[in-house]
C-alpha cells in the first residue's frame, strides 16, 4: 500500500508535531530525517491491516483541527504548537480506538527518530550534573591560652 | 561439568571474536538453501522434515541428525548472521520479526505480539532466559490432561540437563549486570523480596544490551548460533526463506511438505519468481512453526480437529519506567538480568527487568512534542521493569487476511487485577529505590508520578485492558496435547490424532501457559519428542 503525496505530507507534519526536536535537549527535529522515504518504505513492509490502521490514523489527525480547535484547516495548516495540542488531545481521547490509532504514529515515528545516530547518542548521554563539590570543612581556630 | 564431545556440538569456547568465526559462519558446503536466491524448483527426500528453526525446530533437528537420520529444516525467514546484526530496531523489525514487528493480538484491546521470523526464530531476539517447567504446572497437565505418564519432571529432567550444559545456562555475571538490573536486585533485597539474577544461555556476554536486535557478539546462545549450525554440521539441510504451505497427508500419513520461496523484502518478492519446494519425508514431519503459525499450517494440511486454534494462551507483560537521579544506562548490561518469581503461584505474576532500546522506550515515554523531548532527554536515567502475567484468558488462532494469522484474546478481569497489583508493586519498588519519577503509562492516570503516595492510584484503576499498553511474547496452546482426540490435537506422543507421522513439537501443544519464560520448556519438550521419535524410527527400521 502507498500513501498519496498529500497523505505523506500530513503524516510528516504529524510526526513532526510528536518529535519536534528541542535545542534545550540537543534533540533534532524529525524533519531533518528522511520522513517521507521512511513512510514509503514502511508502508511496503507493513502488513495490510497495520498499513490501513496507519492510513486511518493519518486521516484522523489530519482532519482533527476542525473538530478539536474549530479551525477550517488540516494538520499541515497549523503552526507546530497547535499541531502538538491536537495530537496530545487525540492521544488522551476517551475512545480507545482513536488513541490507539494515533499511537501508531508515535510508534512508527519513534522507530525513525530514535533510530537516528544523533538522537541515539544524545539519549544515551546522561545530562545529570556532576555532584557539586562538597564545601570545605570550616576549620575552627583553637584558642591557645597562654599558660 | 562434563562436556559433550559429539561432532556437531560446538562446545567449550568463549570466542575471541576478533579472530574466530562465529558459529553461523563457514557452514558445511551445500547445507543451506536460501529461498531468496533459489533459481529452480526443489523436490528432495529426507527421513524427517522439520518445519521451523526456532527453539523447538532447531533442537528437534539436532536430535534427529545426531541419531543419524537425514533431516531438512524449513524456515520462512532469512538467516541474518551475527555480523549483520545492527543496533536499529527498525532494521531488525523489517528483516527478522514477523509482520515487521507489527503483529497484534486482537480483542477488547490490541496487544503487540512479538515473534521472530528468521533462522533461530524468537531465540534471536529474546533474552535467552532458562526456567525449567514448574512442577505444579506439570502436575496440572497430569491431572487435567492425562499426560503424567509421558510428560513429567522425571522424563524432562535429562533434557533440561543436556540443554543447560550445551547452551551454557548460568546466572548473569556480576560484571555485566548493569544498573537497571542492579537497582532492582538491591531494592528487592532491601525489602526482603527474593529477587535473583536471571539464568540465561550465554557464553561470554559483554552486556551490550542488544538482545532485542540480535546479539552482536554471538554470546547469546540463540538457535542461530547453536542447534541450527550444529545440526548442519551433522548433515542436516536448511531451507531458509521458504514458507510452508502445507504438510502433505496421504492415506492418513504425513509424507512431506509443500513450501515456496519467499523473502522478507517486498522488492525481492516482486522481482524473484516464486519457486516450489517439495520436501518428501520418509519417516515423518515435525511441525515447530510456533503457537501462532502451527495451527494454520495444520488447517491448511487438511486437519479438522475442533481443538485446532483453540485454547491459545500467553503471558502478557506491562512495562513501567522510572527516572533516577543517577544514570541507569540501559545500553549496558544484560537486557534482562533480574527477576522475582515468588508470586507466580499465588498471584500468577512474575516481576523482571527489561532494558529497552531507545526506539521502543520512545514509544512508552509519556507525552507529545516538547513534553516528550524533555523526557527523552532523561533516557539515560531511565530504568524499565515489567510485570508478566500468567493470564488465565484463552483465545483463538485462525487464518487472517492475505494468508496471515489472526489471533484473538481478551484478558479477563482477574488478569487485569493481577497486572495492576504487579504494576503497583513495581512502582513502589522504584520509588523506594530512589526514582524521582515513575511513568505508569496508564490511561486516566497522571503520566508522571512523583511520590510513592500516588501509587495507590494504580490500584484504583478499573481492570480494563484498554487502559494498559500491554505486549505479549510467550505463546502457548492452539494445538493442545491430550488423550482425548475431541479436545486436543496431538497425543502424548506428540503425534497428531488425525495423521500418522505428523508431529507437533512446539509450544502450541502445551495444554496451558507456565508462568515462567518458556524457551527452556519448549526446547526440553521438543528434545523429549524428537528423542522418542528417533528411537521409534530406529525400532521400525530395525524391524523392517
Amino acid at each position: 500500500m502507498k500513501l498519496t503525496r498529500f497523505e505523506t505530507a500530513w503524516a510528516e507534519a504529524e510526526m513532526q508535531a510528536i518529535f519536534p526536536g528541542s535545542s534545550d535537549e540537543g534533540l533534532t527535529d524529525i524533519c531533518a530525517m528522511d520522513v517521507r522515504g521512511f513512510i514509503t518504505q514502511t508502508m511496503r513492509y507493513m502488513p495490510l491491516q497495520a498499513a490501513l490502521g496507519f492510513r486511518v490514523a493519518v486521516w484522523i489527525v489530519a482532519l482533527a483541527p476542525l473538530l478539536l480547535l474549530g479551525r477550517l484547516a488540516t494538520i499541515t495548516g497549523l503552526a507546530l504548537p497547535d499541531r502538538e495540542k491536537v495530537i496530545a488531545r487525540l492521544v488522551a481521547n476517551k475512545s480507545y480506538a482513536i488513541r490507539s490509532l494515533v499511537l501508531i504514529l508515535k510508534t512508527l515515528g519513534a522507530l525513525l527518530y530514535a533510530g537516528d545516530d544523533g538522537v541515539r547518542a544524545r539519549m544515551m548521554t546522561s545530562t545529570t550534573p556532576a555532584s557539586a563539590p562538597r564545601p570545605l570543612v570550616p576549620l575552627r581556630t583553637k584558642r591557645v591560652h597562654a599558660a | 561439568m562434563a562436556h559433550d564431545h559429539d561432532p556437531g556440538f560446538d562446545h567449550d569456547h568463549d570466542h575471541d571474536h576478533a579472530h574466530d568465526a562465529f558459529p553461523d559462519e563457514h557452514l558445511p558446503e551445500g547445507t543451506v538453501v536460501d529461498g531468496e536466491t533459489l533459481a529452480r524448483d526443489v523436490d528432495e527426500a529426507f527421513d524427517f522434515v522439520v518445519v521451523g528453526s526456532g527453539a523447538a525446530g532447531a533442537v528437534a533437528a539436532h536430535v534427529l541428525a545426531k541419531a543419524g537420520w537425514s533431516v531438512a529444516v524449513v524456515e520462512e525467514g532469512p538467516w541474518v548472521k551475527t555480523r549483520e546484526f545492527g543496533e536499529r530496531v527498525y532494521d531488525a523489525f523489517k528483516r527478522m520479526f514477523r509482520d515487521s514487528g507489527l503483529q497484534v493480538v486482537e480483542g477488547r484491546s490490541y496487544m503487540p505480539l512479538i515473534q521472530g521470523r528468521c533462522v533461530g526464530g524468537s531465540t534471536v531476539m529474546n533474552s535467552a532466559i532458562a526456567h525449567r517447567t514448574p512442577e505444579d504446572v506439570l502436575d496440572d497437565w497430569a491431572a487435567r490432561f492425562g499426560l503424567g505418564e509421558s510428560i513429567n519432571a522425571r522424563t524432562l529432567e535429562p533434557h533440561f540437563d543436556a540443554l543447560e550444559q550445551q547452551l551454557h545456562a548460568h546466572a548473569v555475571a556480576d560484571d555485566v549486570l548493569g544498573r537497571n538490573n542492579r537497582i532492582f536486585l538491591d531494592q528487592a533485597q532491601a525489602d526482603g523480596m527474593p529477587a535473583r539474577p536471571m539464568r540465561r544461555y550465554e557464553r561470554g556476554c559483554r552486556g551490550s544490551g542488544r538482545c532485542v536486535t540480535g546479539c552482536p557478539n554471538g554470546a547469546k546462545q540463540g538457535m542461530n548460533v547453536s542447534y541450527v549450525p550444529w545440526a548442519l554440521a551433522l548433515g542436516a539441510r536448511l531451507y531458509s526463506s521458504c514458507r510452508v504451505e502445507r504438510v502433505v497427508v496421504e492415506g492418513g500419513r504425513a509424507t512431506g511438505v509443500i513450501a515456496h520461496t519467499t523473502s522478507h523484502d517486498p522488492e525481492v518478492r516482486e522481482r524473484q519468481p516464486r519457486r516450489a519446494v517439495h520436501l518428501r519425508a520418509r519417516r515423518g514431519v515435525l511441525v515447530a512453526a510456533s503457537t501462532i503459525q502451527t495451527p494454520n499450517v495444520l488447517r491448511r494440511s487438511g486437519l479438522r480437529a475442533r481443538a485446532i486454534g483453540e485454547h491459545f494462551q500467553c503471558h502478557p507483560g506491562y512495562g513501567l519506567g522510572g527516572v533516577f537521579d543517577q544514570p541507569v544506562t540501559m545500553s549496558f548490561g544484560a537486557t534482562q538480568g533480574a527477576e522475582m518469581t515468588h508470586l507466580r503461584k499465588t498471584e500468577r505474576i512474575k516481576l523482571e527487568t527489561i532494558a529497552m532500546p531507545p526506539e521502543l522506550a520512545a514509544v512508552r515515554i509519556p507525552g507529545i512534542g516538547q513534553e516528550l523531548m524533555r523526557r527523552m532527554g532523561s533516557f539515560s536515567n531511565l530504568a524499565v521493569w515489567a510485570v508478566v502475567v500468567r493470564a488465565e484468558a484463552e483465545g483463538t488462532v485462525k487464518p487472517g487476511w492475505g494468508g496471515r494469522d489472526r489471533v484473538r484474546l481478551t484478558l479477563t478481569r482477574a488478569d487485569m487485577e493481577r497486572t495492576k497489583k504487579g504494576t503497583a508493586l513495581l512502582a513502589r519498588l522504584m520509588f523506594e529505590a530512589g526514582a524521582r519519577e515513575v511513568w505508569p503509562g496508564l490511561y486516566g492516570l497522571p503520566s508522571v508520578m512523583r511520590s510513592i503516595d500516588e501509587v495507590r492510584l494504580i490500584e484504583e484503576v478499573p481492570p480494563d485492558p484498554r487502559l494498559f499498553s500491554m505486549i505479549t511474547t510467550h505463546l502457548f496452546g492452539a494445538a493442545r496435547m491430550g488423550l482425548d482426540p475431541r479436545a486436543s490435537v496431538v497425543g502424548a506422543d506428540f503425534q497428531a490424532h488425525e495423521a500418522r507421522g505428523l508431529y507437533v513439537v512446539d509450544s502450541s501443544v502445551f495444554p496451558t501457559n507456565l508462568g515462567v519464560n518458556p524457551q527452556h520448556s519448549i526446547m526440553a519438550m521438543s528434545r523429549l519428542a524428537a528423542t522418542r521419535i528417533a528411537e521409534s524410527a530406529s525400532r521400525t527400521s530395525a524391524a523392517a
